[in-house]
């Protein structure tokens, strides 16, 4: 050990402390500074760790990890031997906190993050169920549009929001007309990168005419030096005004129905398509016809969804799967089927959501869950599904959703197993601060 | 029975390869011949491997195949190629890589095709966009041996798990209404075919003078119905609903005298009239078990007959087939519904239609009214792979649908599904040990023997039936037996 570092434990015996080396960091209290150590802790990508200590600086994690030794002066949050650490939840497809309703078309453009009200009560509760990041959707039927990934805490919609533009949520049924929206959606972006591609041509052009022009003028200046030249340039520009301005080429803004479809081929946004039952996927497939680009899986479990009919087909491609921790009923029996489980064990990434889009169902969510990992869902699916996977799905993974080096401090402080029934939440804690319950330093 | 899934994998191919190569030195290793043939094979499946994707290959052998074209071959081979039926025979070189269904001691027969029905593409209109192929009604028809089905306008596959190339044709029929209920419309019908009629004369006086005459205007079409004149120029059969007697004789009457084929759904009193309808080239679609008594205020004949099927077959109407429900209905009395269309072809039997017309009366003669007699309706080469395996005569009460196959995919297995897997399940798969094969190893062996006992397999395997009834009895009786009752009723 090189670094003058103790166990808290010898902050109790401070005599004993200045034999180490570098008295540079002496014992002063570091600002910003927060250690938590924990029996145990769900880092959120499936591990577990025990006997952990997580050191927070500011808002973000600094380091994680087994037995750490933790500097003196660092303020130290010990929590009891039964007491669990694990990320914030995410919840990343509902409409907590929203209350505007949609139309039953396709408007690819709308943006859920108009619709925030961050005084919303709702944002205080969820976050106190222990849900540090949502993901919300516009309403409506057809394609309502783009979603937004929030904290539940705020001021104002900027505060909020941490990303904007995280998906486009898209309805497929097997209808004529919800098939439709997703392929004149990519005819819609044809139309225009053509109409681009000729309005380009045409620009070509008339650039091309316009130096013809000037050089059949200019022929006769031709010894002119470089630098009048430019100044010619410039007097003509300012004469015809029109012609010149576009030297610089400016394309023609796109369609906004055009713009989201255009997006998705890029890479720059994806796709949550929410289908109803097993025909619906097959339609969903059909209707994408042969366009590449990145999208997800939003599968509304009812009583008796017969998704298990195309798990395979969904496994495969590794999708993110949206669900419900519900078990369902094989159609027209009393069997049992748990969704989460098989699609997880056959390859699907399984995102997790509370059953419904209420704040006693966010309440319940950990404790549904146990009830689906009780019949047969591995548990650090379970705990990925509520937390790591679900970031994921907000293209956060990278910030959020697990507890990691350089990620926010977003966790919560249970009172035992998350998935216990009895389990309650003792404390959660938002970008490094503790925003609901009660801790004792 | 065992159904061998041979999909083509490499590991299966080098498996074969060292196997067909060294010593034949195994207990069971094959005649030289054989290995010969199997070394052949090796090497047609190698240029196959090379492909990304080859074609997809099923075949259904050993069962005695009933073309539904008059000719029974018994432990025959049916193999198909990308759905469609590539030969039907003995001595087939079936290719490595295809799905076998081995079919020994059952019968094969066409798919049945229900002239109409709802409720089985889970679907409304527009099946290509709202069909559920996962619906459990589309099992359950599959499960009655129908593979195809008309729904709404669209006649289309039970494809299960798949929705695409399910439709076949679109706007099947042209209704037309001429029924003395509707004195207006059989006035305007009329007229409507004069009008077309005097327009095709103009028409044909035109092309024939226009040889001489090149200045002249092609008749105007103005005023004439569309529909009349696609009928008068057969492009279009009409479809009347009619049960009266009277409006049959009328209908038949009209269309001899223009030279139409009407399509007659009902036709209860047809028996009566069969000579004329049978002269007017009408197609009728029936229901056997239909009963209603005759109007008692007139002497003639009327009212429904389980003879009616019989009668107008003999007269040359060409008869079709269906139950008086064209649901699958899983309340009330059974046996009405398209859950038991054989049953209904089967009181068409009891009231003295031949066996094979009856087959016909739900494969071939609805696939040429619905127009997709060119790849359904019978077994033969070119046409469709849709079919069915029984375990016993088609329309038998006690027959069960082992599986289905439409396009060349196996939709239904009886014993995979949860309806009827309980009933008289098979006994291969209840007691014979696991013998699935790998990759390669159903080779000219096992066919060779299908071939040499399939009769006396055949009846085996009936006699094993039997044995099995009695054990339960119940279950099948029960649903049945109210089939019977109906029909004596």
């Amino acid at each position: 050990m090189l670094t003058p570092i103790l166990l808290s434990l010898t902050s109790l015996l401070p005599a004993q402390e200045p034999g180490l080396a570098g008295s540079a960091a002496a014992p002063v209290v570091q600002p910003g500074l927060l250690a938590i150590k924990a029996r145990r802790v769900e880092v959120g990508n499936g591990e577990t760790l025990e006997h952990a200590v997580i050191l927070i600086e500011g808002d973000k994690i600094v380091t994680i990890g087994e037995d750490l030794p933790i500097e003196r002066g660092i303020p130290v949050l010990e929590l009891d031997d039964d007491q669990v650490v694990m990320p914030g939840l995410v919840v990343a497809y509902s409409r907590l906190g929203m209350s505007g309703s949609g139309y039953n078309d396709s408007r690819p453009y709308v943006l859920a993050s108009a619709e925030l009200y961050p005084a919303n009560e709702t944002f205080k509760e969820v976050l106190e169920a222990g849900v540090t990041t949502l993901g919300l959707y516009p309403a409506g039927n057809g394609i309502p549009g783009q979603a937004v990934a929030v904290q539940p805490h705020g001021d104002d919609a900027g505060d909020m929001i941490l990303s904007d533009n995280v998906y486009l949520k898209a309805i497929l049924r097997p209808s004529r007309t919800l098939k439709r929206y997703i392929s004149d959606g990519f005819k819609k972006a044809d139309e225009w990168l053509e109409k681009e591609k000729k309005n380009r041509e045409k620009w070509e052009k008339d650039q091309e005419k316009a130096k013809k022009k000037k050089s059949s003028k200019s022929k006769k200046d031709d010894e002119k030096k470089d630098d009048e030249k430019e100044e010619d340039e410039k007097k003509s520009s300012s004469k015809s005004s029109s012609k010149s301005k576009k030297a610089e080429y400016e394309p023609i803004d796109p369609d906004p129905r055009a713009q989201a479809f255009l997006d998705l081929r890029d890479g720059e946004l994806k796709a949550l398509f929410s289908i109803s039952n097993a025909a619906s996927y097959l339609h969903l497939i059909d209707a994408i016809d042969d366009e590449e680009f990145a999208w997800d899986l939003r599968m509304p479990l009812t009583r008796t969804s017969n998704f298990y009919e195309v798990k395979d087909e969904i496994a495969e491609t590794e999708r993110r799967v949206v669900m419900e921790p519900l078990l369902t009923l094989h159609p027209n029996t009393m069997r049992q089927r748990n969704l989460p489980a098989e699609f997880a064990r056959a390859g699907a990434k399984l995102v997790l959501v509370p059953r419904t889009d209420s704040t006693s169902s966010v309440k319940s969510w950990l404790r549904d869950t146990g009830v689906i990992i009780a019949a047969g869902l591995e548990r650090k699916t379970a705990v990925r599904a509520m937390t790591l996977e679900a970031a994921e799905l907000l293209g956060l993974g990278e910030s959020h959703g697990s507890l990691e080096e350089g990620k926010v401090a977003n966790l919560i402080i249970l009172g035992g197993d998350p998935f216990e029934p009895a389990t309650e939440i003792d404390a959660v804690m938002l970008g490094g601060e503790i925003v609901s319950g009660e801790v004792d330093l | 029975m065992k159904v061998t899934l041979n999909t083509f994998r490499l590991i299966g191919l080098v498996a074969i390869l060292s196997w067909a190569g060294a010593p034949a030195s195994f207990a069971f290793a094959p005649a030289q011949d054989g290995d010969k043939d199997e070394k052949k094979k090796d090497a047609d499946a190698d240029a196959e491997a090379e492909e990304e994707e080859g074609p997809e290959w099923f075949a259904v052998s050993g069962g005695d195949v009933y073309t539904g074209t008059g000719s029974i071959l018994r432990g025959a081979t049916v193999l198909s190629k990308d759905g469609v039926i590539t030969d039907i025979g003995y001595d087939l070189f079936v290719p490595e890589d295809a799905e076998v269904l081995d079919a020994t001691g059952y019968r094969v027969y066409p798919g049945l095709i229900a002239i109409s029905s709802f409720g089985l593409f889970g679907g409304s209109a527009d099946l290509k966009n709202t069909v559920d192929p996962f619906s459990n009604n589309m099992t359950l028809a599959l499960a009655a041996g129908i593979t195809t089905a008309v729904n709404g306008s669209e006649v289309a596959k039970l494809k299960r798990r798949a929705i695409d190339d399910l439709v076949m044709n679109t706007s099947v029929f042209t209704s037309l209404s001429f029924a003395k209920s509707n004195p207006a419309g059989k006035r305007s019908l009329r007229e409507k075919l004069a009008k077309a009629a005097e327009y095709l004369r103009k028409y044909r006086q035109y092309e024939t003078d226009k040889k001489s005459d090149k200045t002249l205007k092609e008749p105007s079409k103005k005023g004439i119905d569309s529909t009349a004149l696609a009928v008068l120029r057969h492009e279009k059969r009409p479809t009347f609903s009619a049960n009266d007697r009277t409006d049959l004789l009328e209908i038949a009457h009209l269309a001899q005298q223009y030279g139409f084929r009407p399509i007659i759904r009902g036709c209860r009193e047809g028996w009566t009239v069969a000579g004329e309808l049978g002269r007017a080239g009408a197609s009728a679609v029936i229901t056997p078990r239909d009963r209603r008594p005759k109007d008692e205020r007139f002497a003639r004949d009327g009212g429904s007959s389980i003879e009616n099927a019989a009668i107008l077959h003999a007269a040359g109407v060409q008869v079709a087939v269906i139950p008086g429900s064209a649901g699958i209905s899983l309340g009330g009395i059974v046996g009405r519904d398209l859950m038991h269309l054989t049953i209904e072809a089967g009181f068409a039997v009891r009231g003295g239609l031949s066996e094979e017309a009856a087959m016909q009366a739900i494969t071939t003669v609805p696939a040429r009214i619905l127009g997709v007699d060119h790849r359904v309706g019978t077994l033969e080469v070119g046409k469709d792979a849709d079919l069915i395996v029984t375990d016993g005569e088609l329309l038998h009460y006690e027959t069960f649908v082992q599986w289905a196959v439409v396009h060349g995919d196996l939709v239904y297995d009886k014993e995979e599904e949860l309806y009827f897997a309980h009933i008289r399940p098979r006994p291969e798969a209840a007691l014979a040990p696991e013998t699935k094969l790998d990759a390669g190893e159903t080779e000219e062996a096992p066919e060779e023997v299908e071939e040499g006992g399939d009769e006396g397999e055949g009846e085996g395997s009936d006699d094993g039936d039997d044995g099995d009834d009695g054990d339960d009895g119940d279950g099948g009786t029960e649903e049945e037996g109210s089939g019977g009752g109906d029909g004596e009723g």
